[in-house]
């Protein structure tokens, strides 16, 4: 006899997980829903009670240089032009784009270094925005990855593994807490537009093997900012309001007749989807905000897919409790001409970012908001391609790189960890990305080793098997 | 204790240490711990084998393990110091001891001490069942046999009356029929199909309609639309900038192989190792594709074996999903932690699959298919191919007869013209003089060079040589543009100032790994010459190294010649005038080497690539034919050798070889002998002719075995920078032992998949048929037969249907016939209230499958009502619709939709761009294709409301449907009648008064509305590209469109009840 038992699933995992992930014949509950029904309001977190109810991750992808806005390395500068020693390397493997350069010259940043707020923070004259607010801010630069790819080192960041097939951070905190409002997606994605650079993937906010209603929904800039939103052309409002109606009402007598909870689902599902037609245009047009709004985040938040737009975008989320923002910008990837290039990906973030974390706090919303700044992985302290008196590029470089964070819970005008003079090694502290994940995780409200989801049989973590909570960076 | 760890922590901990410190606190894991032990040293005489077995002891069942045995027993639960067991194995004597001497197996103490906790704790067994060969079960005895349509359906039934439930009541016969149509053909019936079923009152109404559906051409395209999924099939490569690759020949493949019925068995060997079937026909290499389609990476800076290894083991992770059931991920770093599968077995299975010649990265620059590929050429391109082909080798057979007729010519050439030895004309640079940055050539159109980025000249061999950095470069554009078919030399002098692991001297491509090494080159290999001609490296040139190392600090004469052969005989290296022997390290050269943009000849340096740092180039000849040894040595001279001086030089040197004669008859026969010289052109113009039509073939990635196996290593933690020991193919020994009559290739390893023997793979196919008609599969998680699987609810039902579908034959018709045509499928879908309270997920089967229509039905359901679906089967991936701008959001690629047919194709054609999955999909739960995944999450959002309201596919095929009810219900049709053909249409089902009612008063206000003169008519009408039929009347199309809009939404048009 082969034993059998009653029921698949663990009775022990949160049920209503288990319920969303299976939904054997039945529709999964609303993603929407579950975020007031799941959470038992005494906690407001899964496991603990949270410092933070909303995140937005500025995502800078592409590899921000480190080496030319935080961290500070004068001997680089006087050393330029001279081989990075074997000694500093220490068999760090390199992407095959310097790997077989004929020398790796060490190359100072171009860019006036200097220390900002009470706190002291170094950063570089291409974020005086971001240097205004250093003591809002905590550093982390002693950050470090495995992987030197872009397309392994986003997706390990934004999915804790580095090849395809796992759910985004945004998905699981989505999946573990909810959504916090009506009327609008758990888990926005906003993506600056007209960018070039290294591609983004949606897998990168997708839901992996969660199920599928926690990715994140993209808002973009335009007529239909969520897919499929705007009314087709020519058909009028009232006969739309009309058409759900009579789609409502034959839903009605179906569940009548037939009980099926899955009609429960769609009545409330269709109820939903056009309360986002009025909620998303809203959110999204920005003619109600004052002119105030456009000079602290830039005369760009007026072009709407801007860096500056979707930050601002993100704010108005926010106070419309989004539970989590995902931005992405591109183009941070100075393997050559970094001078330049990076001037104009500062120019086009640093007021923004900064306006971000300024509007939230002055909100009252940077209490238990969080706000994270940083890209996939850092560049290296020698030039890719030749090193010329204005001019050099840097490669990818995973073993240190600066990641900013602001806001609730997270300790302000505090740097972390340190790497040694070259900015090639770290010297204390270290910050794996599943670190971070797992701290980003915990001022959630959620134990980053307990939100866990079984599939082909194992049970799956952001965090994989790693990952620590930084308690340093905490207040 | 084990059951108060958090339980995530306890599975998730690789072995090891950490693993260590908790093991002490925890009872002894069976399954782990205890069954590889008693298997692996008493099981040989203990175990299932009854002739084997001893002593009547059977240690492999607990029943064996505790039995009496004449007043004691092996193991006595909970009591160590009885169970004779221990006893044995600690017995002071050694002929006393178990294991006995013979066998050569021993335990150590922390061994038997092990055994002693364990049956301290209990000596618990667990056996799991899915490691167990299916044996066809009993039929269990029912009591209403009327019910039993089938044999299966008495596992259910007599479940259900021991359960004391009664099954549901048929479902009626419309929502049968469109059921079954949805499950077999993937589009619902037509009402004209409704009635004639409907109408039909003979016994074997459902048999025909079955027969009518598996019969029909759209079964394939139902079953691909599954199997891609678990193949992981999609457009384009999927990481990074995620370009396009043609692998549709394969999904066409696969629509014609479920169409035809190939049994289920053929299917999966043929896709696992069609390439090593016995005189494999092009089809069966095709299927192969299957192991290829995982994703791809052309990102800069990629470590070519990092990927590689990612690929392989993608192989064995979808061969351990989509046919055993298993999750072979865990064993790739540590052995599995839940079912027997050691790391050493993952890399058994991952040498099975690292057996071709293939690359990491695919080419950026070119569009090259990554090797290994098949030719897929149409009729007409085989047919000449096979001409042209046996040109090519008429024209190598003349050259031939013509080199071995030439002996008169040359004795009277010797004798009368010899003397003169006259130079090879080519092309050189030496570097002597400079202007700017150029320097000048001699020679033909030779031109100038152009040195790159700061390169330099120095002082030596008595006038200016080129000084290298390994960064900068000369090139020589429009020089040296060989193709394969060419003969070519390249000579020149070099100076290599120590020993190069690697450096590029010269070459003519675009990049190194970023263009697959596309072009011809020289390099130092660990320090030895090697030159090459690629077309995709490594699985389509050829390449040949020296195998004397390359002289150190020294200036040498270097040349490189080929003969055109597109084979690695015809190419030479030479040192100093002299043919060195080489080894062959590739031989396959199919294709052109030209492509990849902008390129030139150049020395020095390339894209990416390790520089030929510190070293020093002179006198660059190019010459557009093969040089004698003579003629090389000539070539070494100084460029102000003049034809005279050259040829006297020539002698006196040939004076000093030993093989003086044969340097001659070289000589003549490379360049003197005016027949061979005809008979070269001919065979040239043969080979470009035939060239000429290869390149055109359209390939596709497949397997093809390496003639010598690559060794497979064992990767310690799955590092692919720590390989440890070979390891030979094999199979996890837990499942099935390796057949020893089975090759030990893919083909071996397709014969173990599908050995009667084998537990998995049936219950795994069975399984997942099962699932795709009841939406569930009878084991919950298709993708994990192990211990932490599903335990099945009728494991019997899975048993006997494994057995049913081995037995017969393993088609895969034959089995979804009995499973559409039993009483368990046939049943109704509602539930009461209490049922749904009892067995909220059907586990019982008291009732009939529910679910959602799939993404690819819900599209194609919308075109199919709408009468716009363009049924053509297969070709190449359409374009449909799709919102502006979500490629180029994410990689600046323009998505451009088709215009006609390509947009009303069914939804398995659409192209599947893994970085941007067609959003009509994803929103209903489609699978992203980024691995192979064998069972779809079903979610409900608002995003699919939406999509269904405004999605320009939907409101089109809305518009399409409103007319196809005008047209067909014609101008004197009452408004009722048209609701009621509209809703049977989007249900099979007739509309209710009350359904109609609601849709009566929409259509009402819809015309209404439509009427005023603000109306925007226009607009509503033309969404999509289809135009609407002239003959209408607008407002009521236009009103019914609207109608029709909200019925796609509706459930009974989305659930398939």
């Amino acid at each position: 006899m082969i034993p059998s038992k009653q029921l698949p699933f663990d009775p022990s995992r949160r049920s209503f997980c288990s319920g969303l992930a299976s939904g054997l014949g039945l529709a999964g509950l609303s993603p929407y829903m579950h975020g007031a029904q799941g959470i038992p309001a005494d906690l407001g977190g899964l496991h603990h009670a949270p410092r933070a109810k909303r995140i937005v991750y500025l995502f800078q992808s592409g590899g921000p240089s480190q080496l030319d806005l935080f961290d500070y390395k004068p001997l680089l500068n006087k050393r330029n032009g001279e081989e990075l020693p074997d000694s500093i390397r220490r068999g760090q493997r390199l992407t095959g784009m310097s790997g077989y350069q004929a020398s790796l010259p060490l190359a100072g940043s171009q860019f006036e270094f200097a220390q900002h707020g009470q706190s002291g923070a170094w950063v570089s004259s291409l974020l005086p925005e971001t240097a205004k607010i250093a003591d809002k801010l905590c550093f982390i630069r002693s950050m470090h990855t495995d992987a030197i790819n872009h397309d392994p080192a986003v997706t390990l960041f934004m999915t804790g593994f580095q090849t395809a097939g796992r759910p985004s951070a945004g998905a699981w905190i989505d999946f573990g807490l909810g959504s916090l409002n009506q009327d609008l997606p758990g888990f926005c994605v906003l993506v600056s537009k007209n960018k070039g650079g290294q591609p983004l993937y949606a897998r990168l906010w997708g839901a992996g093997f969660l199920p599928a209603s926690h990715q994140g929904v993209q808002l973009r800039a335009g007529k239909d900012p969520v897919l499929y939103l705007k009314d087709p052309e020519g058909l009028p409002p009232e006969l739309r309001e009309q058409s759900i109606l009579a789609l409502e009402r034959l839903h009605q007598l179906e569940l009548e007749r037939d009980g099926d909870p899955a009609l429960r689902a769609r009545i409330e599902q269709g109820a939903l989807a056009h309360r986002m037609q009025t909620s998303v245009p809203e959110v999204c047009d920005l003619s109600d905000e004052p002119e105030e709004t456009f000079q602290l985040y830039g005369e760009d938040a007026r072009d709407p897919g801007s860096y500056a737009a979707n930050a601002l975008l993100a704010r108005r989320l926010l106070e419309r409790d989004v539970r989590c923002i995902q931005l992405f910008h591109k183009g941070w990837d100075q393997h050559g001409s970094l001078p330049n290039a990076l001037g104009l990906q500062c120019r086009e973030t640093d007021r923004a970012s900064a306006a971000l974390v300024i509007d939230l706090e002055r909100r009252g919303l940077l209490d238990d908001t969080l706000v994270v700044w940083g890209g996939e992985f850092g560049r290296t302290n020698y030039s890719q391609g030749p090193l010329t008196e204005s001019n050099y590029g840097r490669d990818h470089h995973p073993r240190c790189f600066t990641v900013w964070m602001a806001g609730a819970g997270v300790r302000p005008g505090y740097t972390h960890g340190a790497t040694d003079e070259f900015g090639y090694n770290i010297v204390s502290d270290p910050v794996h990305v599943h670190d971070l994940n797992a701290t980003l995780l915990h001022l959630m409200g959620v134990d980053h080793e307990r939100l866990t989801h079984k599939y082909q049989g194992r049970h799956f973590r952001l965090t994989d098997v790693h990952g620590r909570v930084v308690e340093e960076l905490l207040v | 204790m084990r059951r108060s760890l958090p339980l995530a922590l306890i599975l998730l901990f690789p072995s090891g240490a950490a693993a260590l410190t908790v093991a002490e606190d925890q009872e002894v894991d069976f399954a782990s711990e205890i069954r590889p032990l008693l298997s692996d040293r008493c099981f040989i005489c203990h175990g299932p084998d009854q002739e084997a077995r001893e002593s009547d002891l059977r240690l492999d069942i607990r029943s064996g393990a505790i039995a009496d045995l004449g007043g004691k027993s092996a193991i006595v639960p909970g009591n160590p110091a009885e169970s004779v067991l221990l006893a044995r194995l600690r017995h002071p004597k050694a002929r006393r001891r178990m294991p006995p001497p013979h066998s050569k197996l021993t335990l150590d103490e922390s061994e038997i001490a092990l055994l002693e906790r364990w049956i301290l704790e209990g000596a618990e067994y667990e056996e799991h069942w899915a490691f167990r060969a299916p044996v066809r079960p009993q039929l269990p005895e029912v009591k209403d046999q009327a019910w039993v349509n089938d044999d299966l359906d008495r596992f259910v039934l007599a479940r259900l009356e021991s359960e004391g439930l009664a099954p549901s009541p048929p479902a009626d016969r419309q929502t049968w029929l469109r059921r079954v149509s949805f499950d077999l053909c993937g589009l619902p019936p037509t009402p004209d199909e409704l009635d004639d079923f409907l109408g039909d009152e003979s016994p074997d109404a459902r048999e025909r309609a079955v027969d009518r559906l598996l019969s029909s051409k759209r079964h394939g395209e139902r079953l691909a639309s599954d199997w891609l999924d678990a193949a992981r099939y999609a457009d384009s490569y999927g990481y990074q900038n995620d370009r396009e690759r043609r692998v549709w020949p394969w999904r066409d493949w696969v629509v014609k192989a479920f169409n035809e019925g190939l049994a289920w068995d053929e299917f999966v060997t043929w896709q696992l190792a069609g390439d090593l079937l016995p005189e494999a026909k092009r089809e069966q290499r095709l299927a192969t594709a299957f192991n290829r389609l995982h994703r791809q990476t052309n990102e800069g800076g990629s470590v070519e074996e990092e990927y590689r290894v990612e690929y392989v083991a993608d192989r064995v992770h979808t061969f351990g999903t989509a046919f055993l059931g298993l999750t072979m991920e865990c064993a790739r770093c540590h052995d599995h932690k839940y079912d027997s599968i050691t790391q050493e077995e993952y890399y058994g299975l991952f040498a099975f699959f690292d057996d071709i010649d293939e690359s990491g990265l695919y080419s950026h620059f070119t569009s090259a298919v990554p090797t290994p590929t098949l030719w897929l050429p149409d009729v007409e391109q085989e047919r000449r191919l096979l001409e042209l082909d046996q040109g090519r080798a008429e024209a190598q057979n003349s050259h031939q007869e013509a080199l071995r007729g030439i002996d008169a010519d040359f004795e009277t050439w010797t004798e009368r013209s010899a003397a003169s030895l006259a130079p090879a004309e080519g092309i050189s640079f030496d570097f002597d003089t400079q202007t700017e940055s150029k320097v000048q050539g001699r020679g033909g159109n030779g031109g100038q060079g152009q040195l790159g980025s700061g390169a330099q000249l120095g002082d030596g061999r008595g006038g200016k040589v080129l000084e290298l950095t390994g960064e900068d470069n000369a090139s020589f554009a429009g020089n040296g543009e060989f193709s394969r078919d060419d003969p070519f030399t390249i000579a020149l002098w070099l100076k290599t100032p120590g020993y190069k692991e690697r450096a590029v001297v010269f070459h003519r491509s675009r990049a190194w790994t970023d263009a697959g090494s596309r072009g011809y080159q020289l390099l130092i290999e660990e320090g030895r010459l090697s030159a090459s001609l690629i077309h995709f490296w490594p699985g389509n040139a050829i390449r040949v190294r020296a195998l004397e190392p390359l002289p150190i600090d020294q200036w040498v004469h270097v040349a490189m010649t080929y003969d055109g052969s597109s084979t690695a005989r015809g190419l030479e290296l030479w040192i100093d005038s002299r043919r060195l022997p080489v080894e062959v390290i590739r031989d396959r050269l199919t294709r052109t080497i030209h492509g990849g943009g902008q390129i030139s000849l150049t020395i020095g340096q390339r894209f990416r690539d390790r520089g030929f740092t510190g070293g020093q180039v002179d006198d660059f000849f190019i010459f557009d034919k093969r040089l004698s040894g003579i003629e090389i040595f000539q070539a070494s001279l100084p460029t102000s050798t003049t034809f005279r001086e050259s040829g006297d030089s020539a002698r006196a040197w040939l004076a000093t070889q030993e093989n003086a004669r044969e340097l001659l008859r070289e000589y003549f026969e490379r360049s003197v002998s005016p027949t061979l010289y005809s008979s070269r052109e001919e065979l040239l113009a043969a080979r470009r002719a035939y060239s000429g039509l290869v390149d055109q073939i359209p390939e596709i990635m497949a397997m093809e075995a390496m003639a010598e196996p690559r060794k497979a290593h064992f990767l310690d933690r799955g590092a692919y920078t720590s390989p440890r020991h070979e390891v030979l193919p094999g199979t996890p020994t837990s499942v099935l032992a390796f057949p020893q009559s089975a090759p030990s290739d893919r083909l071996g390893l397709a014969r173990w998949l599908t050995d009667d023997r084998n537990p998995l793979f049936a219950r795994v196919s069975v399984n997942r048929y099962w699932q795709l008609l009841f939406g569930s599969g009878l084991v919950a998680t298709p993708e994990n037969f192990g211990s932490q699987g599903d335990t099945p609810e009728y494991p019997e039902l899975l048993d006997y249907l494994a057995v049913e579908f081995r037995d017969n034959g393993w088609s895969v018709k034959s089995l979804l016939r009995r499973l559409v045509l039993s009483s368990t499928y046939g049943q109704s879908s509602s539930a009461t209230r209490e049922l749904l309270e009892q067995d909220p997920h059907n586990r019982l089967l008291a009732r009939g499958p529910r679910r959602q229509l799939s993404a690819e039905m819900i599209r194609d359901n919308a075109l199919f009502v709408g009468d716009l679906l363009v049924e053509k089967l297969g070709g190449p991936p359409v374009k449909p619709y799709q919102p502006a701008g979500l490629w180029q959001e994410k990689s600046g690629m323009v998505y451009a939709a088709d215009q006609g047919e390509g947009l009303w194709r069914r939804s398995l054609y659409s192209f599947w761009k893994r970085t941007s999955p067609p959003p009509s999909m994803m929103i209903f739960d489609a699978s992203k294709r980024d691995v192979c995944v064998v069972q779809r999450q079903r979610t409900s959002s608002p995003l699919q409301a939406l999509a269904l309201w405004n999605d320009p596919q939907q409101v089109e095929a809305a518009r399409g449907l409103a007319q196809r009810v005008l047209l067909e219900s014609g101008p004197e049709a009452s408004e009722s009648d048209r609701l009621a053909r509209l809703f049977r249409w989007c249900t099979s089902r007739s509309a209710r008064s009350e359904e109609l009612e609601v849709l009566t008063e929409l259509l009402n206000t819809a015309r209404e509305s439509f009427s005023l003169p603000e109306a925007e008519l226009d607009a509503w009408l033309s969404v999509g590209e289809a135009v609407p039929a002239p003959q209408l009347d607008r407002v009521e199309l236009a009103a019914l469109a609207v109608v029709a809009n909200t019925m796609l939404g509706f459930d009974s048009t989305l659930t398939l009840r």
